[in-house]
C-alpha cells in the first residue's frame, strides 16, 4: 500500500516541526522582544524618535480628553498623539448614528448638545481599572457612563435635580463608590423663581453624589449636599490615608450675583470645602436628609461634623490630592502661589476644633495649622498633576507654562513654556495612587500661529511633555477641536475592548439567520426584524424582494437590524434617504430606530458604513404607499 | 500464508497495545486543518477538523459569509455524518488491536491492518469528496464568477485574495504512527 510507505516520512518530519513549534510558542516571549525598545524614554532620543510609533505599532497609553461643548470624548494614543476615536456622549453624531437609534435618542432626551468638561476613569484601590469612563455635562446637569469594552455611552443620568453646572465633576472615589458633581452656578433649588437680589438667602450651591451599578450599567443619584451660594470648582477624592474624604475648591465667596469678573475677585481668601463622604453616607443611611425634588438632600449645617472650610488664596480653580494621599494642593488663580496642605494636620485640626471662625454655618479651619508649604509657582496657577516620584506639575494659565516642584520641600525644580494658556494637564496615570511619571499632556486653550491657519477660529492644542527626567522636555503638539478641557491618561493594556459583540441568540429583537428575517404588522405598527451581512440586507426572507419594506403612509415603523457578520471591523450602517434616519450596527450588534412613515413615495435605503467590495450594492427600498 | 499463522513476541503485543492507545488519543486531536490568510486577515482564518467536530465556529461563520461571494455553499458541521461515525470506528479498531495484544495471534493483526488500509483510503477519499463537492458546485449566479476548483488535501493554493494552506494535523499523525507501530510489530516482532 502506497500510503504506508509515505506514512513513515511525513509524520516524522511533521513531528519534528511540531516539536520546534511548541518550543517556540512556549519558550520565546514575543512580547518581551517587542517591548524592549519601547519601555523607557531614551535619554538621547530626539523628540521625533520618542513620539514616533511606526505604522502597525500601537501606542502605550490611551488619552481620554473631554470634548467640551462638542459634547464628545476625544481618544488619543500617547506618545504618537494620534486621534483614534471620537466617542459621542451628549451630542448626536451621525457617523455613529448616535442620536438616531432608539437607545441613544432615549439617553439624549430633549437635549441636542452638552458641555462635556470632566472625564474620570473608574478606579479600584485608587488605580485606574479601565472598566468605565465617566463624564459630566456642565450645561444640562447630566452624568454619563461610557463602557470601555465597547467605547460606547451606555447611560446618561439627568438632568439631575437641584444641580446647576457640575463643572469640576466627575471625580471618582478610590473604589468608584461615588462620582461627585459639585455645582458651579448657584441658583434657587429646582430653578424656582427668585430675583438675584435674594441671592444670599434663596440661592444655593449643591453637590451631587452619583453611583454607578457596574453590572446593570446604570447611573443613579445617591444623595446631595446643600452648600452656601458660592461657585464650586475642581475637586478630588482623598486616597489611601485620606480615603473617605473629598475636597473641592470654591470661589465667589463674596456671593456676588452680577458682574462676577469684579464681584467675585474681591476677597483675598476663598475656601476649599473638605467633606467626609463616608460620614455623610452613614448619616443619609440613618435618615439625616430632607427630600427636595426627589433628591435626598443632606444639610451640613443642620448635621455638623462632616463639612469644613479651609482658606485658600484668591479665586482658586483647582485642588488635587497627591498620589500618596497625604497632601492636597490648591492655588488661587489670581495669586502666584500654590499651597500644599497636609491631610493629617487637617484631621487633627478638625478633631481639636482648631477653627478660626465660621462661614454660612460651616467651620473654617485655621489656615496656618493645616498648611504644609506655600510654593511660588508663577502667574495663574490652576491644576496640578503628579509623577509618582514626589513631584507636582502645576499649569500656569497666565504665564503659559508648567511649573515642576517637589511636594515635600516645596522647592521649584523646573518650568517649561507651552503654547498657550494651559487649563488642565494630564499625567500618565496622573490621578491614580501610582502615576507612571513619564508623560504629561498640557491642554492648552489657545494655539495662535502654532498650526496652519484655518481662519479666525483656532484649534486648541495638546502638548506632550516628557517628564521622565529632571528637566521637562517638549515632545509634540497636536491640534484638537474645542475643547479638551480635562483628560486622563491610562496604560493601554488596562483597556480590554471586545472586537465583536457576542452572538447572543436570546437578545431581544435579534435575528441571526438570513432565513429568519421577517416583518410583523399590527394595524399601523410595522416591526422589521432584519439582518445586515456583507453585502446585503434581508428584511423579509420569505419575500421575493427580501430587501424591500412595504408600509402604508402614517405607519409607525421600527427597524431592528442585527449585523450577523461576526468579523472584526465589519460594521454596517443603515440610512434611509429623505427620512433623516440613520444608525450604525457594529459586528454582532442589534440596533434599532423608529419613525412614522409620514411621507409617501419611494425611499432608497443603504448601508452607510463601508463594509465590502459590494458595499455600494448593499441597498434596498422603503416603499410608502400613499393614503 | 506464514504471517496469517504466526504469533507475536511480547514486544509485538505491546506495540499493538500502544497502537490501540494512540487510536483513542487521536480522537481528541485535530486531524485536518485549513488556514486562510489575506491582507485583511493577517492573523488568518482557521478551520480545524477533529474526528468529532469542526472547530472555530466563529471563523467558520466568517468563511461562510465570504464564501457566498464566489457562490460556495455553507460549510456547516451538521452535514458531516462522518463526525459521528469516525469515533466509533476508531474505538472498534482499538478494541481489535487489543484483541491482538491479548491473543498474540497475528491473524487478527492482519485483519486490523487490512481494515485500517481500507478505512484510510475511504477517509482520504472522503476529504477529497468534500473538497471537490464544495469547490466544484459554485452557484453560477454568485457575485464573483469563480472557476470551480478542487483545493489540494495537503498543500497550498490561492482563492481570490486568500492564500490557503491545508494539511494534516496531530491527530492524523498519531493515526499514522499507530498504523506504523502495527506494521513494525508484524514485520519485526513475530515468530
Ligand atoms: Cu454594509
Amino acid at each position: 500500500m502506497n500510503g504506508v510507505k509515505k506514512g513513515w516520512f511525513t509524520p516524522l518530519i511533521s513531528g519534528l516541526l511540531v516539536g520546534v513549534l511548541i518550543a517556540v510558542v512556549f519558550f520565546v516571549n514575543f512580547k518581551q522582544l517587542n517591548s524592549a525598545n519601547n519601555s523607557k524614554l531614551g535619554a538621547n532620543e530626539s523628540a521625533a524618535e520618542k513620539t514616533y510609533v511606526p505604522p502597525g505599532k500601537l501606542d502605550t497609553y490611551y488619552l481620554f480628553a473631554s470634548g467640551g461643548h462638542s459634547g464628545n470624548v476625544f481618544v488619543y494614543g500617547v506618545p504618537s498623539m494620534r486621534r483614534i476615536r471620537t466617542i459621542p456622549v451628549f451630542t448626536p453624531e451621525s457617523a455613529a448614528g448616535y442620536g438616531w437609534t432608539t437607545e441613544s435618542k432615549k439617553m439624549l432626551g430633549k437635549f441636542t448638545w452638552g458641555d462635556l468638561h470632566h472625564v474620570a476613569i473608574s478606579e479600584t484601590k485608587g488605580e485606574y481599572d479601565g472598566r468605565t469612563l465617566f463624564a459630566t455635562d456642565i450645561q444640562n446637569n447630566r452624568a454619563a457612563a461610557i463602557d470601555l469594552k465597547t467605547f460606547k455611552t451606555v447611560d446618561i443620568l439627568g438632568p439631575i435635580a437641584n444641580l446647576n453646572g457640575p463643572h469640576c465633576a466627575a471625580f471618582v472615589t478610590p473604589n468608584s463608590e461615588y462620582i461627585f458633581l459639585p455645582t458651579r452656578f448657584s441658583a434657587p433649588i429646582g430653578h424656582e423663581y427668585a430675583d438675584v437680589s435674594q441671592f444670599k438667602e434663596k440661592y444655593k450651591g449643591v453637590m451631587g453624589a452619583v453611583q454607578y451599578d457596574f453590572n446593570k450599567k446604570k447611573l443613579h443619584l445617591a444623595w446631595e449636599v446643600m452648600l452656601p451660594p458660592w461657585s464650586y470648582d475642581l475637586s478630588d477624592a482623598g486616597k489611601k490615608s485620606s480615603d473617605g474624604w473629598g475636597v473641592m475648591s470654591t470661589y465667589n465667596t463674596e456671593e456676588a450675583n452680577t458682574t462676577l469678573e469684579v464681584g467675585a475677585s474681591q476677597n483675598d481668601r476663598d475656601y476649599l470645602v473638605i467633606f467626609n463622604w463616608k460620614g455623610i453616607e452613614k448619616e443619609v443611611a440613618k435618615g439625616s436628609y430632607s427630600v427636595i425634588n426627589g433628591a435626598k438632600m443632606f444639610d451640613p449645617v443642620k448635621t455638623p461634623g462632616y463639612v469644613f472650610l479651609v482658606p485658600v488664596a484668591k479665586s482658586p480653580h483647582g485642588v488635587d490630592v497627591t498620589p500618596d494621599g497625604k497632601y492636597y494642593i490648591s492655588s488661587g488663580k489670581l495669586s502666584p502661589t500654590a499651597t500644599i496642605y497636609d491631610w493629617e494636620k487637617t484631621f487633627k485640626a478638625i478633631k481639636n476644633k482648631d477653627f478660626q471662625g465660621e462661614a454660612k454655618g460651616l467651620p473654617v479651619i485655621k489656615y496656618e495649622s493645616v498648611r504644609h508649604k506655600e510654593v511660588e509657582v508663577g502667574l495663574g496657577p490652576l491644576h496640578t498633576q503628579f509623577d509618582g516620584r514626589g513631584n507636582a506639575y502645576t499649569t500656569l494659565f497666565i504665564d503659559s507654562a508648567i511649573t515642576k516642584f517637589n511636594i515635600k520641600t516645596g522647592k521649584v525644580i523646573d518650568k517649561i513654556p507651552v503654547q498657550y494658556s494651559p487649563g488642565h494637564a494630564a499625567a500618565a496615570e496622573g490621578d491614580s495612587v501610582s502615576p507612571d511619571g513619564n508623560y504629561l499632556v498640557a491642554l492648552n486653550k489657545l494655539s495662535k500661529d502654532s498650526y496652519l491657519s484655518v481662519g479666525p477660529s483656532h484649534p486648541e492644542s495638546l502638548q506632550l511633555i516628557d517628564i521622565s527626567g529632571e528637566k521637562m522636555k517638549m515632545l509634540y503638539s497636536a491640534p484638537a477641536d474645542p475643547e479638551p478641557h480635562y483628560a486622563q491618561m491610562v496604560k493601554a493594556d488596562k483597556i480590554k475592548t471586545i472586537e465583536v459583540y457576542p452572538k447572543d441568540t436570546k437578545r431581544p429583537n435579534s435575528v441571526w439567520k438570513e432565513k429568519d428575517a421577517h416583518i410583523v404588522r399590527h394595524g399601523n405598527k410595522v416591526d422589521v426584524y432584519g439582518i445586515a451581512v456583507r453585502s446585503h440586507f434581508v428584511f423579509d426572507a420569505k419575500s421575493k424582494t427580501p430587501d424591500v419594506v412595504h408600509v402604508n403612509q402614517g405607519d409607525k415603523v421600527t427597524f431592528y437590524i442585527t449585523n450577523i457578520d461576526l468579523d472584526e471591523d465589519i460594521t454596517h450602517g443603515l440610512g434611509i434617504t429623505s427620512y433623516n434616519e440613520n444608525m450604525e450596527i457594529q459586528p454582532g450588534e442589534t440596533n434599532s430606530f423608529e419613525f412614522t412613515a409620514d411621507q409617501s413615495g419611494v425611499f432608497p435605503l443603504a448601508c452607510t458604513n463601508f463594509c465590502s467590495a459590494l458595499h455600494q450594492e448593499m441597498t434596498g427600498y422603503l416603499l410608502v404607499k400613499p393614503k | 500464508m506464514r504471517i496469517w499463522k504466526s504469533s507475536l513476541y511480547p514486544i509485538g503485543k505491546i506495540l499493538f497495545a500502544v497502537a490501540a492507545a494512540l487510536l483513542i488519543i487521536s480522537i481528541f486531536f485535530p486531524w485536518w486543518g485549513m488556514t486562510l490568510v489575506a491582507p485583511q486577515y493577517p492573523e488568518g482564518l482557521h478551520l480545524v477538523v477533529y474526528p468529532t467536530k469542526l472547530e472555530n465556529m466563529n471563523d467558520l461563520d466568517i468563511l461562510n459569509t465570504l464564501n457566498h461571494y464566489i457562490g460556495m455553499k455553507e460549510v456547516n458541521g451538521k452535514d458531516f455524518a462522518e463526525l459521528k461515525i469516525i469515533p466509533i470506528v476508531l474505538i472498534a479498531f482499538a478494541i481489535l488491536s487489543l484483541l491482538v495484544t491479548f491473543t498474540g495471534k497475528m491473524k487478527y493483526g492482519v485483519i486490523v491492518l487490512g481494515l485500517l488500509c481500507i478505512a484510510g483510503v475511504l477517509g482520504l477519499y472522503d476529504i477529497y469528496h468534500w473538497l471537490s463537492d464544495f469547490g466544484m458546485h459554485l452557484d453560477p449566479k454568485a457575485p464573483i464568477d469563480y472557476k470551480p476548483f478542487i483545493p489540494p488535501m495537503v498543500g497550498e493554493n490561492q482563492i481570490a485574495n486568500f492564500h490557503t494552506t491545508m494539511g494534516f494535523k496531530l491527530g492524523a499523525y498519531l493515526l499514522g504512527l499507530s498504523f506504523m507501530l502495527m506494521v513494525i510489530a508484524a514485520w519485526r516482532f513475530r515468530k
